[in-house]
């Protein structure tokens, strides 16, 4: 299958390079990111467009990095730059488990974190992960404006986003915390790395070896798209996580207030049966990450 | 090079073709530069399963510039000949529907052909396939087989009259009485037996999925004739078949497979649709025209195999002997439009393999064909055979527990042990030592040891299983059966020149597509001839230069087509002796030379006669004082049929850890026990034994066709047909418990073919033995963890009400 | 609808006016005639037949446009074997039976031997989930990964500079 015909390629290097080459097609353009899912959608021809702007040259999109307090990830960097970059994660390991087995080498050498937050596809792996992670997702609007809004607010739904036409994703930023604290996903896929039946991402920031500050949990691969499970996280917040039977609550707490369906491989049980066991392994794996920092 | 020390047969000798594959130099369809600019060719495919066609509007398509064409069934209902033809249908009694290449007035599956967009180029035939509106008036779709066969169900084909394409009772005899006496004496022993087991089983639709798509080129001339390059398995049939519709005479038509085709695996063996209308665009349109078959389409249209109910039940006595087999078998069929295969003949083969390597003389099968709006079944590895195998090694694991045996002491005793013998379908087995195989298989394992740590697992709260399968499967296909099979001969044939410089050329009319015949082919002419393999050179697919063969498939190769190797590198050794002996003043007694080094010797003279160069150089160049009877002709075409089918068998055992909280499991061995009679190449052996293993555990427990309720297929992309990547599968061990076969020059068997067939069984028997103490029994495929968590906690529920 | 690029693919600059929609295979297979790349899902970026090296990454060249490699490396099978010598990949795969009907090879190996720059001491199982992106439905997956396994202790014992890709 091939893309319908496009007119124009661009190649900026700068932001606004690009804006200005967006703003030059009058409406009828699209930015590329690592092209890992548009390419499918163009090939497919689902998606058309006039011009087609390729952010693969602007290097301000692209890094990780924790400085100030804070760790920022460029829109641009690829899925292997984020699985490399676990020490300049910090707490955020979430993310980088995630970037480790998303497609395969290959897509993980072209795909992009921005890339696949825009594009939110009902089952991916650093949406999900990025909202256990709480960031912040870097805006910058069509007509010039930066806006920061949760990752809450920025993912409304499968293929969804708060990105309007133009708009451009700029990075995800987070917090470090004060205190010890970590995160962890882990996906169940029918073969090995393929895309997520379910997944769950778990943040944790203790407040004491066996208790939280905060608590953040997500699960993928309902059919809303990726959510948090706010009851699970109450019960992690006020859980001794050093008792096995409440950290068990907890992921059945989330298991009970997410709405599986089937799919035609696997069925809606089993996913919430899925949906305890992962979250149970990821409290655990955040958990045990937060307490090696305190010493 | 390799060096040996006891000859070409059976030397662990590395693929002549694999330097042009690893440097990218293969020349797959794809790749051929044959034409020059041909016209590329699109499919519209139907996007609903069953449907009057009200309308279909091509002319915004046709008005795109670079567009040359697009036709629909309208336009070549009356300009081709439809299938079925006198070469595509077999000597069977079943229906066999009319069609076209594209649809004509209604379609019957979702991906069916409706229109072909030819264009200068593959970007713009698709830009005029989007804008190609077709107009549909739905009809009911017919997506359960068993729902097709209920006296109210909608038809496929009204003009048929009925849903089932074909039904037959394969046991008791050809007459009906004979049949009913048959089932009387059946029933009477499932009445006075101590065990009954009374299953349904279920092997879902998958197959094997090539990695290179179907595909052909095409150019014709009215003086030069028809000239065909496409992606087959069979291309002298495909150049009989084409002479039949299109009335040119065969020696017009040449068909060519590339010399490098990317798998097959049986779905490139039958005549489909769309390589005839390739063939017709080009007639029509006086240029060479290209099709390249997108994954997409590969995977609406073909490829999908196994799909069978078996309603099986075993009667056994209080030991676990089987006294008494039925099995009901109910196969979708889909629209059943598929030269040659007509999407039964793999059940029908199927059932008649169903009792196995399992000593059962009374059975009674039957098997039903139904036609449903899916894609017609196409030929896949195991060849209708997998859900067969997998219900009657499940079956004998249900027995073995209720008789309180182990599995493996039921399995061996009840193997065959007297060959040759008739199983009760008639398909005979010719010989072999199932009871050797099986043996070396479990005593490999160490059954009594593996209980042992099994138990001990179970203490420490670990489950881990052990499962088997076995399967006896066709060694190629004789004439005697592949003739009221599919109307074609199976006999194997080659031709081996010699030149004057002392090289050989072998012509094989097979296409192999990954088998590596120019290896294995290249050690047999060279072991009889005492050349080295890099002294042959192996021709494959072309009907221009190689006697007529059936083909590449069914596991042929090993059998049918090297034996006709060798018997054409003997006939032409056996005159080099001739000329040799006459040279020398010798007796011409072949037992008295020998052909070593690329030399003659003689068993009475320390020094060579003569080097193969010299003696080649004599008879073609100088055919001077030849001895009475003898010409310059060094060239040899044999046909080599089989006196007797000729089967291969392996056993097959999985050990697995399994998960009874989440249903998951793990493969912590597979082995593999086979008898392929003599090994040409154990590295291209165990090549297939892997490969063909790993297929069956991806059916088993990834890859499968979905259709939902209104006929749309769900599974037409790689991403959503799952297959097992390099993460997903073990290492697989072999073992080799090889008897020369009697019934072929060298002892060898073909052996490709079946390996996937035993491997669900294997796998599903470990599963439920490892969760023996939860009491689940695995009854469909595919088996994926949700599945098998659904059973445990049935039979939790089950326990605890 | 169309543009002017310039690839260097194995070594070799390519200028050449192409439209902006073509695949980065079919410019590979078609426009340069290298058809050692193949295609064996069209779609989705699945199979990894068509797996090339840009700038000495691994990547699917169906999931590309030619215009984005604009003044990139592509490095394809063909330019693998230096100067008529195999790549330890190459003659590992001949020596294990990597292959049978070839036509995923070239992009197993293409990943392979990025794959191995990053990490020249794999384990097995490394070694499989290194290859997830690329489907062969032949050899069971033995042969390659025992391949790969073999090139790796080679180009290890042998000392060989990790060669770049491009």
């Amino acid at each position: 299958m091939y893309p319908a015909s496009i007119e124009q390629y661009h190649r900026p290097a700068t932001v606004d390079e690009a804006r200005a080459a967006y703003a030059a097609a009058g409406g009828e353009a699209m930015y590329i990111a690592g092209g890992m899912s548009l390419m499918q959608a163009m090939k497919s021809r689902v998606l058309s467009c006039r011009a087609l702007i390729d952010l693969s040259q602007v290097s301000e999109l692209r890094g990780v990095e924790n400085s100030g307090g804070r760790v920022r990830i460029g829109a641009m960097t690829r899925y292997r730059a984020v699985a490399e970059s676990r020490a300049a994660l910090g707490p955020y390991q979430a993310l980088a488990d995630a970037a480790d087995r998303v497609g395969d080498r290959q897509v993980r050498n072209r795909g992009t974190v921005g890339g696949s937050l825009s594009w939110n596809f009902v089952v991916a792996c650093t949406p999900v992960a990025a909202l256990a992670c709480g960031a912040s997702v870097s805006i910058l609007r069509a007509d010039g404006r930066r806006e920061s809004l949760a990752i809450d607010d920025f993912l409304q739904g499968p293929m969804t986003t708060a990105l309007s036409e133009g708009d451009l994703l700029l990075g995800i930023e987070m917090p470090v915390p004060a205190n010890p604290a970590s995160s962890a996903y882990r996906k169940w896929g029918v073969v090995v790395d393929a895309l997520p039946t379910i997944g769950v991402a778990v943040f944790v920031e203790l407040a004491s070896a066996s208790s939280c500050r905060n608590a953040r949990i997500a699960v993928v691969g309902l059919p809303g798209g990726p959510a948090r499970t706010p009851r699970a996280e109450a019960r992690l917040k006020a859980a001794d996580l050093g008792d096995p039977s409440s950290l068990a609550a907890c992921a059945k707490a989330a298991a009970e207030e997410c709405d599986t369906a089937a799919d035609p491989w696997i069925g809606a049980s089993y996913k919430s049966h899925l949906i305890e066991r992962l979250c149970l392994e990821m409290i655990g794996t955040a958990v045990r990450r937060a307490r090696s920092q305190m010493s | 090079m390799t060096t040996v020390e006891k000859g070409w047969i059976g030397a662990r000798y590395t693929r002549r073709e694999d330097l042009r594959l690893l440097t990218g130099k293969g020349q797959y369809l794809a790749d051929l530069r044959v034409v020059r600019d041909p016209l590329v060719v699109k499919f519209v495919r139907s996007s609903v399963a069953h449907a009057l066609i009200k309308s279909i509007d091509v002319s915004a398509a046709a008005k795109l510039p670079g567009v040359v064409a697009v036709l629909t069934g309208a336009d070549i209902r009356d300009k081709i000949r439809p299938l079925p033809t006198p070469s595509t249908v077999p000597l069977l009694p079943g229906h066999y529907p009319t069609h076209w290449p594209l649809a004509v007035e209604r379609v019957r599956f979702h991906g069916e052909p409706v229109a072909a967009v030819v264009a200068t180029d593959k970007y713009t035939a698709e830009d005029a396939v989007e804008l190609v509106q077709v107009e549909y008036e739905d009809l009911p779709p017919i997506t359960d087989p068993e729902k097709a066969l209920l006296a109210d169900s909608p038809l496929v084909h009204p003009d048929i009259g009925t849903n089932v394409m074909f039904s037959m009772v394969l046991t008791g005899g050809l007459t009906e009485a004979e049949q009913a006496a048959n089932k009387a004496r059946v029933d009477s022993i499932f009445a006075t037996a101590d065990v009954v087991v009374k299953e349904r089983f279920y092997g879902h639709r998958c197959g094997v999925m090539p990695l290179e798509t179907r595909g052909a080129v095409a150019s014709f001339d009215p003086e030069a004739g028809l000239r065909v390059w496409m992606s087959t398995q069979r291309p002298h049939i495909d150049r009989l078949v084409f002479s039949e519709l299109f009335d040119i005479p065969q020696n017009q038509v040449q068909v060519s497979a590339p010399r490098d085709q990317g798998g097959a695996f049986g779905v490139k063996a039958p005549v489909y649709r769309e390589p005839i209308m390739i063939v017709y665009l080009t007639k029509l349109l006086g240029r060479p025209v290209q099709w390249i078959e997108t994954r997409e389409e590969h995977l609406m249209a073909v490829s999908q195999e196994r799909d069978q109910i078996h309603e099986l039940e075993l009667a056994a006595d209080k030991q676990g002997r089987i006294l008494g087999l039925r099995d009901r078998v109910i196969a979708d069929n889909g629209d059943s439009c598929e030269g040659v295969f007509w999407g039964f003949i793999m059940p029908f083969y199927g059932a008649a393999l169903v009792p196995n390597a399992y000593h059962i003389p009374d059975c009674d099968i039957s098997i039903t064909a139904v036609a449903t709006n899916k894609s017609a079944l196409s030929p896949a590895r195991a060849f209708g055979s997998l859900p067969g195998r997998f219900a009657l090694d499940r079956a004998i694991d249900m027995l073995a527990r209720k008789v309180g045996k182990d599995a493996a002491d039921v399995r061996r005793m009840n193997l065959i042990t007297q060959l040759p013998c008739n199983i009760a379908t008639g398909v005979h087995y010719d010989s072999g030592n199932f009871v050797g195989v099986w043996d070396k298989l479990v005593q490999h394992i160490d059954v009594p040891r593996f209980r042992q740590e099994q138990r001990a697992a179970r203490a420490e709260g670990r489950y881990i299983g052990l499962g088997f399968g076995v399967a006896v499967h066709a060694s190629g296909v004789a004439s005697e059966a592949l003739v009221p099979m599919e109307g074609q001969p199976g006999y194997g044939s080659a031709t081996l020149k010699m030149d004057s410089s002392g090289t050989v050329t072998v012509f094989e009319g097979d296409a192999p597509q990954g088998q590596g015949h120019e290896t294995t082919m290249a050690q047999i002419a060279a072991e009889i001839l005492g050349l080295d393999p890099e002294d042959v050179t192996v021709r494959v697919g072309d009907t221009n230069n190689t006697p007529f063969a059936s083909g590449t498939f069914g596991a042929r190769g090993g059998s049918y087509t090297a034996s006709a190797v060798a018997m054409a590198a003997k006939a032409i050794r056996d005159k080099i002796v001739k000329v040799v002996a006459h040279d020398h003043k010798l007796e011409p007694d072949p037992a008295h030379f020998r052909f070593e080094a690329k030399s003659i010797w003689h068993k009475d003279r320390a020094e060579a006669l003569t080097s193969m160069a010299g003696v080649c150089n004599r008879i073609i160049m100088k055919p001077l004082d030849l001895p009475a009877g003898a010409d310059a002709s060094l060239e040899h075409t044999a046909f080599f049929e089989a006196k007797e089918p000729m089967m291969a068998f392996s056993a097959h055992a999985a050990i697995v850890e399994a998960d009874p909280a989440s249903g998951e499991f793990r493969i912590l061995r597979y082995i593999s026990s086979e008898d392929v009679g003599r090994v040409i190449n154990p590295l291209i052996v165990e090549g297939q034994v892997r490969g063909g293993v790993v297929q069956g555990l991806s059916n088993a427990m990834f890859e499968e066709f979905i259709y939902d309720e209104n006929g749309q297929q769900l599974t037409s992309s790689m991403e959503n047909y799952m297959l097992a990547n390099a993460a997903d599968v073990p290492n697989i061990e072999i073992l080799h418990a090889d008897t020369p076969c009697e019934h072929t020059p060298l002892g060898t068997r073909g052996m490709g073919e079946g390996v996937p067939g035993p491997v669900p069984g294997a796998l599903c028997n470990a599963i439920c033995d490892a969760l023996e103490p939860f009491g689940i029994e695995i009854r469909d495929l595919p088996v994926r963890p949700d599945r098998v968590w659904a059973l445990l906690q049935a039979a939790r529920a089950r326990a605890a009400g | 609808m169309t543009r002017e690029i310039s690839v260097t693919v194995n070594g070799t600059v390519y200028r050449k006016q192409v439209p902006v929609r073509l695949l980065l295979v079919d410019f590979i297979r078609d426009v340069l005639d290298l058809t050692g790349t193949h295609q064996g899902c069209t779609y989705e970026g699945v199979c990894g037949a068509c797996t090339v090296q840009l700038n000495g990454e691994a990547v699917k060249s169906c999931m590309m446009l030619a215009v984005q490699a604009d003044g990139q490396q592509v490095t394809t099978i063909e330019g693998l074997a230096r100067n008529g010598v195999l790549h330890p990949l190459q003659k590992a795969f001949k020596e294990h039976h990597g292959l049978q009907c070839g036509f995923c090879t070239s992009g197993m190996i293409m990943n392979a031997e990025e794959f191995l720059r990053t990490n020249p001491r794999p384990t097995e199982d490394e070694i499989r989930h290194a290859l997830i992106g690329n489907i062969c439905r032949c050899t069971g997956y033995q042969g390659i990964v025992a391949a790969v396994s073999a090139a790796a202790e080679e180009m290890s014992a042998a000392g060989t500079p990790a060669k770049s890709g491009s």
